[in-house]
């Protein structure tokens, strides 16, 4: 049925260049780069720990007590005589794996209450007060209050640290799904049919994923912090499991003696921060459709 | 004549503002027989787009009712339909297009997934035979390339592309109704024409019922068979298109067509009616037009005007004597 002649007229309506890749413009984005680098890293190191260094992270050498950083002990040894760099990349995992299933988890959660709260109005006020009274708490306060009730484990933590952070993401979400159900294929949407969850699978959650992509990104590094200061204080990971905030917090009692201990956690931790903290900003740049431009 | 496709019926559609309901559009009735082209005409806030999204009930809930009126569509009462019947028609027995193609698709899927959403929903189509019909139907709407085409995302493309995918969604399970709402006023003219030109065919070629909203008159002389005049939320005229042209006989009618610029003219400034519409929170006595009207009497003033039939086929809502003035006029 097409007219040949007719498509070719058709032709000069089409703009577009071919598509720039948004895969090659985040290789191009230097921050996005560096960030993704360190924490591939960081990443390799947790995961590949008893490769890289096949010592027992919890083996005490009580003779071999605070050696500073040497060829033998990369980041020197602590008050029990464990090799702290070994500490240091067992403690990655429980660090990135807190960090990594709080943004998850609080992500899945923030996006299913958002979309919830933008489309069944009725529900709004409910939601969006009981979002309120919880950000009220300085999250890291509320986050201690359910750790110390749930009792010192992993688990607590991350749950802790999840319900601290979703108030932050519904927000988040609910913006966006209030700005996207009112957008022309929303409503094309459900001219062609579609059903009201299928409008949000479909059309609603995709368009609200780049704003919390970005807010995740920084909730990853909040809760590594979050986590280290949790363990700081005792009511996080305890010892001897290793995490980077409680070799810090068993290293503070030694601080004169032995920097050592404090300093390498503590930049092992500031770097996860940094590159995570590079890697929203650069996403932040690279979905911000203003900067598409081009196409 | 026999029973229309889609029968409006004294439809009174009402917003909620903030000291209580306003009435948006009051009292249209229009028809639309199968195959038939309807225009409906009138300035921005005349309520054509107001109609058009009652037909398929997409308004608001909480700041919308429709207070009276019936929706008649093969007989069935779309204003009574239960949800799932109503998904079932949208979009397989009625299919609407807007105005802004460049905000009418969903700018993170890409065209063959966006159109396969309706095949999925309507006809079961999936994988590679939803995608065989995406790309059918992108040459149908003369998309050039179109298996290419299929995999862009909408900021590929251009409004008038962007506008022919929309048209492809919207016939993709060839529905018997088609809703055009200003098809062309985002576009410039030569896409205009060419958008047109398409909308025509596929209409000739699918027998399609077309019910095109749009403030050209041009378009809708070309396009239309019969045309509905809107002002301020009611119908204040309907005629076939050729003697509405020929013979207006609303006042209002007669201003519009009048301010039509005309190439061969000489006139150095274009005919224009004084005022403005009024907006559904006014208050007016009897005629909705009358403040505007130059050949308003008492009697227009006094109470609203019903539809008069003028001749066979023309009605206009405007009071007897006027009418036998305006004739005068015409």
């Amino acid at each position: 049925m097409t007219d040949v002649g007719l498509g070719s007229l058709a032709a000069a309506e089409i703009a577009a260049p071919r598509r720039h890749g948004t895969l090659r413009r985040l290789l191009r984005h230097r921050s996005f780069m560096i960030g993704f680098s360190i924490i591939l890293l960081l990443t390799l190191a947790a995961v590949l720990a008893p490769l890289i260094s096949p010592i027992d992270p919890s083996a005490m050498k009580v003779r071999l007590r605070f050696r500073p950083p040497s060829s033998a002990f990369w980041f020197g040894t602590d008050m029990f005589g464990r090799d702290v760099f070994t500490r240091v990349l067992y403690g990655a995992r429980i660090s990135l794996f807190v960090g990594f299933s709080v943004c998850v988890v609080s992500g899945l959660c923030s996006a299913i209450i958002g979309v919830i709260a933008a489309q069944f109005r009725r529900l709004d006020g409910a939601i969006m007060r009981l979002m309120d009274a919880l950000m009220s708490f300085p999250a890291i306060l509320l986050a201690l209050g359910i750790a110390a009730a749930l009792g010192p484990r992993v688990s607590s933590v991350v749950i802790a640290l999840t319900v601290a952070y979703i108030p932050a993401g519904v927000r988040i979400v609910r913006a966006a799904a209030l700005t996207v159900r009112e957008m022309d294929y929303v409503q094309a949407a459900q001219v062609s049919g579609a059903s009201s969850l299928r409008i949000v699978i479909r059309h609603i959650l995709p368009n609200c994923f780049s704003s919390l992509l970005v807010h995740l990104t920084f909730i990853f590094a909040y809760a590594m912090l979050a986590e280290a200061a949790l363990s700081f204080i005792g009511v996080g990971i305890q010892p001897p499991i290793a995490s980077w905030g409680n070799i810090i917090a068993e290293g503070r009692d030694y601080a004169t003696e032995a920097w050592w201990v404090m300093l390498f956690p503590g930049i092992a931790i500031s770097l996860a921060a940094l590159s995570l903290n590079l890697l929203g900003d650069a996403l932040g740049d690279m979905l911000d459709p203003r900067q598409k431009g081009g196409a | 004549m026999s029973s229309p496709l889609l029968s409006i019926q004294n439809l009174s559609v009402q917003f909620r503002v903030d000291t209580g309901w306003v009435t948006a559009i009051d009292d249209v009735s229009l028809d639309l027989a199968a195959g038939e082209c309807v225009g409906l005409v009138g300035e921005s806030g005349s309520g054509k787009s107001v109609t058009a999204l009652s037909i398929l009930r997409l308004h608001e809930r909480t700041t919308t009712r429709i207070s009276s009126g019936l929706i008649l569509y093969q007989g069935q009462d779309l204003l009574r339909a239960p949800g799932s019947a109503m998904r079932r028609i949208r979009g397989s027995e009625i299919a609407m297009i807007f105005q802004d193609p460049m905000s009418s698709l969903n700018p993170v899927l890409t065209i063959a997934d966006q159109m396969s959403e309706t095949l999925r929903q309507h006809q079961g189509l999936a994988g590679a035979a939803a995608r065989k019909r995406v790309v059918e139907l992108l040459g149908l709407v003369r998309i050039p390339d179109a298996a290419r085409r299929a995999d862009d995302y909408p900021h590929h493309l251009s409004g008038g592309m962007r506008q022919r995918v929309m048209i492809a969604m919207a016939i993709a399970c060839k529905p018997r109704l088609l809703i055009a709402d200003e098809p062309t006023t985002a576009l410039d003219v030569t896409i205009q024409a060419q958008i047109m030109e398409l909308l025509r065919d596929l209409r000739r070629e699918l027998s399609m019922s077309v019910m095109l909203i749009s403030h050209d008159l041009g378009v809708i002389a070309e396009f239309a068979q019969r045309v509905i005049v809107m002002y301020a939320g009611r119908v204040v005229e309907g005629a076939p298109v050729a003697q509405l042209f020929r013979r207006p006989v609303h006042p209002y009618t007669m201003g519009l067509i009048a301010a039509v610029p005309k190439l061969d003219s000489e006139a150095s400034r274009l005919a224009t009616i004084p005022g403005r519409i009024p907006g559904p929170q006014e208050v007016i006595r009897g005629c909705r037009f009358s403040p505007r009207c130059t050949l308003a009497r008492d009697c227009c003033l006094a109470e609203q005007p019903s539809m008069q039939l003028v001749s066979d086929h023309q009605s206009a809502r405007c009071p007897p004597r006027i009418l036998a003035l305006s004739e005068g006029h015409g």
